[in-house]
């Protein structure tokens, strides 16, 4: 899995989680009742996503 | 031909009558099942499938050949999935999903699998009255059609409480359709979460590793062990000769199964939007930048409420027309959604007329995208 993430253009803030190993690829919220999210929150726990540009 | 003539039925320990006869022709009768919406299951008729009708070489966890039914696979043979018009005659079902192995696994390894899900939201499972000492039966029944004579395996998986019970049945002759009736037991431990999260796991195996069997299936509610899932699970994958089908799945609140809840097209696909929903060159709206390079913001209302904040993929080229030029959008670049909509700052190919922002619409233009926004459990 690889994942990069993408801040909000205006504020800056963490907007979306993209999974960048599949195709298409996954755009994920930060939302915890999502579960590609819960999946990319287990990842991390021994990865780091690729950061914002 | 003769008439029973009778002004009530009643159960011989019962202290009210479950049948009673009228003078002019009619009855009433104390039904306790047969309720409308009485199966939690959705798309069980397997009518419903957005992402698609057929998909190659499958090997990994993911797919959903029809919507709500997760295809769940690891270490055991590549599949093609698909919805299909192979049906039992004369029960009004009209699709079911197709499991065609295509890369055999005659002798899986000790973690191999192969499933069919489907993933139930612990509010929508109230009705079962777990955890409690009302508890209800789980009463299970499903039309299938297996290439092995043999056992087979139903499971439930209590993800709240991380209980798990497993039901055996048998296939009594190889690719034919069988109807099975199934009740797994109530259990009074471990209540549901009353919420939208991922409560209940309902899945029917099709071929398991030694490390899914070995041990007494686990037939009463218990903490899950992995060797008493699936003990006796013929292997449904051991010859690309097999195709495995499974359709007419209900799952009830009762101690025995009623006859199939058949819904309608619409009725079922707003049911499964609220975990899928696929637009082919979605209507989308906003505006632009000033600049020729500036991105795109623009977004629509879904159709239905998801059931959390969805997973948001774009595939292939959508045009946009600001009034003057037009260009194509490629991708999304930033995504912003809840439960209700969806906006996105596109990537772009194309130059619109540089000057000052202006709305913007997305249009076919020939070409053809799709936006998938996935909430499923």
């Amino acid at each position: 899995m690889n994942y990069k993430l993408i801040n909000n253009p205006m504020s800056g803030d963490l907007l979306s989680v993209k999974r960048t190993d599949v195709t298409p690829n996954l755009f994920i919220p930060i939302n915890e009742a999502n579960t590609d999210y819960q999946e990319y929150l287990e990842w991390a726990k021994t990865n780091t996503a690729e950061p914002a540009d | 031909m003769s008439t029973l003539k009778v002004d009530a039925i009643r159960h011989n320990s019962a202290t009210s009558d479950a049948i009673t006869t009228a003078a002019d022709g009619t009855c009433t009768a104390n039904i306790t099942s047969n309720y409308s919406n009485r199966s939690v299951v959705y798309n069980g008729a397997m009518k419903i499938a957005q992402r698609g009708t057929s998909f190659t070489g499958v090997t990994a966890s993911g797919t959903f050949p029809v919507d709500r039914f997760l295809f769940h696979v690891g270490s055991l043979g590549t599949w093609t999935l698909t919805q299909s018009t192979d049906v039992p005659t004369g029960q009004g079902l009209s699709h079911s999903i197709k499991c065609d192995v295509t890369t055999a696994n005659a002798s899986p390894s000790g973690t191999a699998y192969a499933r069919i899900d489907q993933r139930f939201e612990g509010q929508d499972l109230q009705r079962f009255c777990k955890g409690t000492s009302n508890a209800k039966n789980f009463a299970v029944s499903f039309w299938v059609k297996s290439p092995k004579t043999g056992t087979h395996i139903v499971q439930l998986q209590d993800q709240d409480n991380s209980r798990n019970v497993s039901k055996a049945y048998t296939v009594s002759s190889a690719n034919t359709w069988e109807k099975k009736e199934l009740i797994l037991p109530a259990d009074t431990t471990g209540a549901f979460g009353n919420d939208n999260g991922g409560s209940l796991f309902l899945c029917f195996y099709l071929a398991v590793g030694t490390g899914y069997q070995g041990g007494a299936l686990q037939t009463t509610w218990g903490t899950p062990s992995n060797t008493t899932r699936a003990t006796g699970q013929v292997n449904v994958a051991d010859s690309t000769f097999n195709d495995f089908y499974l359709t007419g799945v209900q799952m009830e609140a009762s101690s025995y199964c009623s006859e199939f809840e058949h819904r309608s097209y619409g009725e079922e696909l707003m049911r499964c939007m609220r975990y899928c929903q696929v637009y082919v060159n979605p209507k989308l709206r906003g505006v632009r930048g000033s600049n020729t390079n500036d991105f795109h913001r623009m977004g629509m209302t879904l159709l239905n409420t998801l059931r959390a904040d969805p997973t948001a993929t774009w595939s292939g080229v959508q045009s946009v027309y600001d009034g003057s030029g037009t260009a194509s959008i490629t991708g999304i670049s930033s995504p912003y959604v809840d439960t209700v909509s969806f906006e996105m700052d596109s990537s772009v190919s194309g130059t619109l007329t540089v000057g000052t922002g202006s709305a913007v619409i997305a249009y076919t233009g020939g070409n053809e995208a799709t936006l998938t926004l996935s909430a499923e459990l």
